[in-house]
């Protein structure tokens, strides 16, 4: 087994047993619901219900029914695709690119970091879907052999290049996340008493035995796909950047774009990685496994990710006025002073400044303030992407054209919706599956454990 | 006798044959083998199991479902007998004559398949030129709100019973007359003596808006009630004082083309105008230089003219800016001499009278002006008009018939008609609808759309105009020459009656004979043998009275100017969709009337002078004498401080009048709006009451009214925010006719106000030994993408219009909006942003500021950036048409994922709308934002019900077959007409001949009065448009965006004057 320093801190606090760790992930599974789950899933499958609603008064009226108009083609449709994908990044970045790391911390958190990142692509693709004129032709977009004279489709155009980015890193998530799941539902299914539940996680666990053959083939999986998933980290950002930095409009038209996402991705996925595990490592007792060492740890992506987009932001600022361009400039001058600012402002606030406050130990190591400023965060990259689509289009190249954008009722109400749709998904994650990787935090209980600390350094190594 | 038929099915059963009767016997014919077929064992070894056929029936299931889904689909059914002169699918065109009452031309009309649906200019044989509401017209044939037959006291009746009653109602004993609009009908004439010799009806002419003034000044003046033809073709110097002749005053129909002529810089020298008014109209936003005056003020501006040129009379008191202004016009018509001209707008018989005596002293008579003997439009007596009212409300009328006008809306005292009408024995209108003077009427037999009738019209001593009808009248209605004669007691049909106007000796056996005659209606006129015409002489007297009256007048706090709109004229096609959605080429704002105000009036009374989707208009409320107003309040760039002005034709339709179901206004979900007393809301306010109050002030306006702030809002719809360019003259380009000629023979991308943007390339390309910030390429050689292969292979179509002359009258956006189907998106939607308009005018005002003032003043970047945003306070106006700029180099075209906007191998950026799934990618991509989005369902939504023609049952026979109605979701923009030039070429491969250039034109360009659009085809060497490609004045919107567009602009010059 490995071993690590006795002075790194414990990633499993107290004295757990394997047992322990079964019991602690499995337990809330096979009890009864508690109280607290039943409030929340009912007030956000209301809020879901009430986004769908809004979602089919959409696709029965048409376009019209949000504020967009002949010079902002797009506005919150496209803020919510762009923001719901990043959400998604921190699930693959901690199971991904971490695993091929060693990074240990990642096994309490890369369960529902995965989920998340599965709901939240569910939520980003739909809104490429709906803000389609016609939704009912959508599939054009596939490259399928067709009989409308053989029409294929542009393969120019970023948008198709999307098509096939957030399709692959669905997918790729999706398997990802299932075969971690595999062994964990194994043993979900050896504990269940339950003929019934018995029966459908032994379908869910695929014939699972623990065998050494399994754990092999499982490890083997785990780091191909792993290294599958880590280009898709970068690339399905930067291709979604690309919808902005391939156009001619000043503003969305610049190099920068494929890195400045990417990291503003992972800053707000690691954001709303942190706003949803402080909220179930209380609810749910975890407190063992998900404590302060890995919101530290969460917290110092945040700022170094942070630090990355805020450069950005400056970059950008500076290349429109050094690029000399007029449009370019304006476009930027508009963007801090016209009549958008507001937005920018919160954008920046949120962003730039507010992440610095991770600097300070106890700021960083506060569950409080983290869970605050992870809403902070969320907001903020709303706004980032709010800032660049409505206030680059609402005055380009020609003054004649500019106009303003407002939002109606129908356009929050999809994206409160959104919110409701994820929610009640990740509830339902929550209690029906295993929400750690129990059988990969077994593994590092020898090494990282409190307990297994506090007998090395007495110096009664158990080896 | 019927015992011994026999009824018999065939002949085998009438001849009883064996095998008949074999047959017969049997009920049964013969034997199904279904159990045969059942125990059949091949069945059991079938491939077609259980599960096949499951599959199969899931699969019909699915299909059918799924065919079931397609959109419905409209049968169209075929002719049983082919009318001779009509081919489906193949357009025809026939000469008429359009005439309004205020407006008058040659006109070619288009049908498809016996409809009317297109009316555009007859350049070969015709005079004028369409203008909007002329364009426009064509939709209100369709109206359904149109009277479907002869009424009597609100009832429907026949035309007998009605006939006896108007007999009945001409036998009274007081004053009967037949009220008119200026009447140019020979016949109409001749049918008006008819009935005044039968039944001693008068005949008074009065017009919505009057220009009496004018004809009372050339009366005092040269002896004849007539409104002189101007000759603005023959003006090299032209002052308009408050005149707005090429929008909405006179003829503007033909003043538009004659002015144009004038401004080609290429001839090497322009006219020039100035323009003196208080609201900023059409003709002010085009002249070379525009002066702010109060309405009070005109007259003495006339004055100080007059003074200027002549020496007569005595200095008036004027601001010194205004002094300073008059001093160059005069100077300028000083010049000109006879070419000089000054029109007055005002219908006020001082100001009227100066600037005839100006354009006397000039010399102008007879070149720029000419005064024919025999009076032609405008012929309205308001004196007249006035005396009938009194007597009318003294009871003394026992009978009035009123034909094309409609007074209780729009007469000077329009409450005292009403008032008088109710006091007359007998009345009846031929209006087309039941409007406001109509339904006050006993009767109404409603007389047909000019599409439907036949009717002569001259204004030309030369020849005779000719209307003829372009399809069958669409209900029971009857030409107003056939109801006078059968009131005449001396009935006959209106088309003989014609003829017999113009040939005693017509009968109806030489229908077809006469050649001269079938010459004429091919060809829109007839020609007459011209009278002798005697020059005018001047008998005119003194000046000094009218010079003292305007000297004395003085003005309050405000002054109104009363105007009207481009699009809605005096009001009488308010039930018309696409004229209420057409943007006011000034202030861009749509579907209302409003008082304009000067942005420092406005601070000071703390109103709202940022208009846009959530920030409404502030509510002002007007007194003028005993009278009011509420309307919102508009800040007009270039209004003279201390001056209000509204707009007539609007408020149309107070008291529920059935003129059509646009003319009201409709709520989010649609519906219309209704008041209070449950009365439907019409759109804008009607100012033409003012009139009457103001006091004794002469003509349109109020020298002394009052303004207060409501506290209320009212969104307005604009289509346009942004006022000023931003300094950004890539996007348009201007100079003055001085600095144009200093460099006129300069190459194209050579001259200071034309410069080919460059590009700095890491290169020495200027061979000068180092790579530094001279190193430039041309913007447009710069490639990205492949070049499509449109250069010299086939046809490339393009487009050049000319800045200089566009005057921003958007006859081409109405032109555009019907031939090619475009929805009507109503109030709500426009003021969301999201009005449809393929073709649009964009008004820019020059901003006092720039970055290079900015920086001399200290100001930031940011300020002066703010700065910008404001039009100066009286600035110039550039009108730029705007479309699809058909880029070779397309934004939209690549990043459509589905390839459903393409270019054509003919240079023409095109639209898929079958295969848009509507990411309106393109349209963010597009630098020009010319693409217009289906937001929802135009032809089907309740929310379009009441203005879309394409809702309403009739009014959508008004679409143009050869265009698809676009469904929702899908994108749509200009197509260069696409389907004018497929046609054309499907023509010329007809005929085996190649393309003429000319013969084919998009709407817009065939429609601009002022020649101001070329189309053709760039590959054709020999080509118009082509040529412009080599004028050192063309270039192309943000050439620098490398974009390499197809449609082109040429600079605009201005004539201003030397400072």
């Amino acid at each position: 087994m490995q071993q690590e320093a006795a002075i790194r801190e414990p990633l499993i606090l107290g004295n757990k047993s394997y047992k322990d760790i079964t019991d602690d992930v499995v337990g809330p599974i096979q009890g009864a619901a508690p109280m607290g789950w039943k409030v929340m899933i009912t007030i956000s499958s209301i809020i879901a219900f009430y986004g769908v609603g809004c979602i089919l008064y959409l696709i029965g009226t048409g376009i019209g029914v949000w504020g967009l108009n002949k010079t902002v083609g797009w506005a919150w449709d496209i803020t919510n695709f762009v923001w719901w994908v990043g959400i998604g990044h921190a699930g693959t970045l901690i199971s991904a690119v971490l695993l091929l790391f060693r990074q240990k911390w990642r096994m309490a958190i890369n369960r529902s970091a995965e989920a998340m990142t599965i709901f939240a692509v569910i939520m980003a693709a739909v809104f490429p879907g709906i803000h389609m004129g016609r939704i009912w032709v959508s599939y054009w977009v596939l490259p399928l052999p067709n009989q409308f004279g053989s029409l294929w489709v542009n393969f120019n155009s970023p948008l198709l290049w999307d098509v096939f980015a957030i399709s692959t890193y669905f997918s790729v998530s999706l398997v990802f996340w299932y075969i971690g799941l595999i062994p964990d539902f194994a043993t979900i299914r050896d504990r269940m008493t339950k003929p019934l539940q018995k029966k459908i996680y032994s379908v869910l666990s695929f014939g699972w035995s623990g065998r050494a053959k399994h754990w092999t083939r499982f490890e083997e999986v785990s780091l191909v796909l792993a290294g599958i998933a880590t280009p898709l980290v970068f690339s399905v950002h930067s291709i979604v950047s690309m919808d902005f930095a391939t156009s001619v409009i000043p503003g969305w038209h610049t190099t920068i774009f494929p890195p400045y996402f990417v990291s503003g991705a992972v800053f707000s996925g690691f954001a709303m990685v942190q706003t949803l595990l402080l909220i179930m490592r209380k609810t749910m007792k975890l407190e063992a496994y998900i404590h302060t060492k890995h919101v530290e740890y969460m917290n110092i992506v945040i700022i170094v990710t942070g630090s990355i987009v805020g450069v950005a932001y400056l970059t950008e600022l500076f290349i429109s006025w050094y690029s000399g361009v007029e449009y370019e400039s304006y476009a930027f001058i508009n963007r801090f002073s016209g009549p958008y600012s507001a937005s920018y402002w919160a954008m920046m606030t949120c962003n730039v400044i507010s992440p610095q406050l991770f600097w300070f130990k106890k700021i960083r190591r506060s569950l409080v303030a983290t869970f605050a400023l992870s809403i902070v965060v969320n907001i903020g990259m709303w706004f980032e992407r709010y800032v660049i689509i409505v206030t680059s289009l609402h005055r380009d190249f020609d003054p004649s054209s500019w106009g303003e954008f407002h939002a109606t009722s129908i356009d929050v109400g999809i994206f409160i919706g959104t919110l409701g749709i994820f929610f009640t998904l990740f509830l339902l994650f929550a209690r029906f599956f295993p929400v750690l990787a129990l059988n990969e935090l077994k593994s590092i209980l020898k090494s990282s454990g409190e307990e297994h600390k506090r007998v090395q350094s007495e110096g009664k190594s158990n080896h | 006798m019927a015992d011994n038929k026999i009824y018999w099915s065939g002949l085998e059963e009438l001849d009883r044959t064996p095998e008949f009767e074999r047959i017969e016997s049997q009920e049964f014919p013969a034997e199904r083998p279904v159990d045969a077929f059942l125990s059949d064992d091949r069945l059991q070894r079938a491939n077609t199991g259980r599960r096949d056929f499951l599959k199969f029936m899931g699969f019909s299931v699915t299909a059918a479902t799924l065919a079931a889904c397609e959109t419905p689909v409209v049968k169209s059914i075929p002719y049983t007998n082919k009318p001779e002169e009509i081919t489906p699918g193949v357009a025809n065109y026939y000469a008429s004559t359009y005439y309004d009452g205020h407006d008058f031309l040659n006109v070619l009309v288009k049908t498809r398949e016996g409809r009317p649906i297109f009316v555009k200019n007859n350049t070969e044989t015709g005079y004028g030129r369409v203008n909007a509401r002329v364009n426009a017209s064509v939709l209100g044939l369709y109206d359904s709100a149109r009277l479907q037959a002869p009424h009597l006291k609100g009832e429907a009746t026949t035309w007998s019973a009605l006939d006896a009653a108007v007999a009945k109602g001409l036998s009274g004993s007081g004053r009967k007359v037949l009220l008119t609009g200026t009447v140019m009908s020979p016949s109409m004439k001749r049918a008006a003596a008819a009935l005044a010799a039968s039944a001693g009806v008068e005949h008074i002419q009065c017009d919505a808006v009057s220009y009496s003034a004018v004809s009372d000044a050339m009366e005092a003046d040269y002896g004849r009630r007539t409104f002189p033809s101007y000759r603005f073709e023959n003006a090299e110097a032209v002052v308009s004082l408050n005149a707005d002749f090429l929008g909405t005053w006179g003829d503007t129909v033909w003043y538009t083309e004659q002015w144009a002529k004038n401004r080609r810089p290429e001839n090497g020298s322009m006219s020039r105008l100035h323009a003196f008014e208080s609201v900023m109209s059409l003709t002010g936003s085009n002249a070379d230089t525009r002066t702010r005056v109060k309405p009070s003020e005109q007259g003495r501006v006339a004055a100080a003219l007059l003074r200027e040129i002549t020496g007569q009379g005595a200095a008036v008191s004027l601001d010194e800016a205004v002094m300073a202004a008059v001093k160059v016009a005069a100077a300028d018509l000083k010049k000109a001499g006879a070419k000089g001209l000054v029109v007055a707008g005002d219908n006020d018989l001082a100001t009227q009278r100066i600037a005839s005596a100006i354009n006397r002293n000039l010399g102008a008579m007879g070149t720029t002006m000419v005064l024919h003997e025999q009076p032609g439009l405008h012929q309205g007596d308001d004196k007249a008009m006035a005396q009938l009212v009194a007597d009318m409300k003294a009871g003394k009328v026992s009978a009035l018939i009123v034909d094309g006008v409609n007074p209780a809306y729009h007469a000077a005292d329009a409450e005292g008609f009403k008032a008088g009408l109710e006091k007359v024995g007998f009345s009846v209108s031929t209006a087309l609808f039941a409007d406001e003077t109509a339904s006050r009427c006993t009767a109404m037999a409603p007389t047909h759309h000019w599409l439907e009738g036949w009717n002569d019209l001259q204004i030309d001593f030369e020849r005779i105009e000719l209307a003829q009808p372009a399809i069958q009248p669409l209900y029971n209605t009857r030409q107003t020459t056939e109801s006078l004669m059968a009131w005449a007691g001396q009935p006959v049909d209106a088309y003989t009656f014609l003829r017999q106007t113009h040939n005693a000796a017509y009968t109806a056996a030489a229908v077809n004979t006469d050649q001269d005659w079938n010459a004429g209606v091919h060809n829109g006129y007839l020609a007459v043998t011209p009278q002798e015409e005697t020059d005018p002489v001047f008998t005119g007297a003194d000046l000094s009275g009218v010079l003292r009256e305007v000297a004395g007048r003085k003005g309050g706090a405000f002054e109104l100017d009363l105007y009207r709109k481009v699009a809605m004229g005096d009001g009488q096609q308010a039930g018309n969709p696409m004229l209420q959605e057409t943007p006011d080429p000034i202030t861009k704002t749509t579907w209302d009337n409003y008082v304009t105000m000067a942005r420092v009036d406005m601070e000071a009374m703390g109103l709202n002078t940022y208009i846009a989707q959530e920030d409404p208009a502030s509510v002002v409320k007007v007194n003028v004498g005993d009278k009011s107003i509420e309307l919102p309040a508009f800040p007009q760039p270039g209004q003279t401080p201390g001056t209000l002005g509204i707009a007539l034709g609007y408020g149309r339709g107070g008291n529920n009048e059935a003129i059509g179901k646009a003319a009201y206004q409709v709520g989010e979900g649609g519906d219309h709006l209704a008041d209070a007393e449950g009365n439907l809301v019409p759109i804008g306010k009607n100012a033409f009451g003012l009139i009457a109050a103001t006091n004794g002030t002469p003509g349109r306006a109020a020298y002394d009214v009052s303004v207060v702030a409501t506290g209320e809002t009212y969104p307005l719809a604009c289509t346009q925010i942004q006022h000023t360019y931003m300094g950004r003259d890539s996007v348009v380009k201007e100079t003055t006719l001085d600095g144009y000629l200093a460099e006129s023979g300069a190459k194209r991308g050579d001259a200071s106000w034309n410069k080919t943007i460059g590009l700095n390339v890491h290169d020495d390309i200027n061979g000068d030994g180092e790579i530094n910030a001279l190193d430039k390429k041309a913007a447009g050689e710069f490639d990205l993408w492949h070049e499509h292969a449109v250069d010299g292979v086939g046809h490339r179509w393009g487009m050049a219009i000319d800045l200089t002359s566009c005057i921003g009258c958007s006859a081409c956006v109405t032109a555009c909006h019907i031939e090619n189907n475009v929805p009507v998106v109503g109030k709500d939607e426009v003021r969301r942003h999201r009005d449809m308009h393929w073709m649009r005018i964009d008004r820019f005002y020059a901003s006092d500021w720039d970055m290079e003032r900015g920086g001399e003043e200290g100001l930031g970047v940011i300020s002066t950036y703010g700065k910008m945003e404001e039009p100066g306070a009286n600035p110039q106006t550039v009108h730029m048409p705007m479309m699809c700029q058909h880029c070779n180099h397309a934004p939209c075209e690549t990043v459509c994922p589905v390839a459903a906007t393409t270019h054509s191998n003919e240079g023409v950026n095109q639209m898929t709308y079958n295969r848009c799934i509507g990411t309106r990618y393109c349209a963010n991509n597009c630098p020009f934002k010319v693409r217009r989005f289906n937001w929802f369902h135009y032809p089907g939504y309740d929310k379009f019900q009441n203005f879309n023609p394409a809702q309403d049952a009739i009014q959508r026979m008004v679409l143009n077959p050869d265009v698809v109605v676009r469904s929702r979701g899908v994108m749509e923009k200009c197509s260069l007409c696409v389907q004018r030039t497929q046609g054309a070429k499907l023509e010329a491969k007809k005929a085996g001949k190649p393309l003429e250039d000319g013969s084919v034109l998009t709407a817009c360009a065939e429609a601009c009065p002022t020649q101001a659009i070329t189309f053709g085809d760039l590959n054709d060497t020999s080509s118009e448009v082509r040529a412009t490609y080599d004028n050192n004045r063309t270039y192309h919107a943000l050439e620098e965006v490398g974009i390499q567009p197809n449609v082109a602009y040429l600079t605009k010059v201005r004539n201003t004057p030397k400072a």
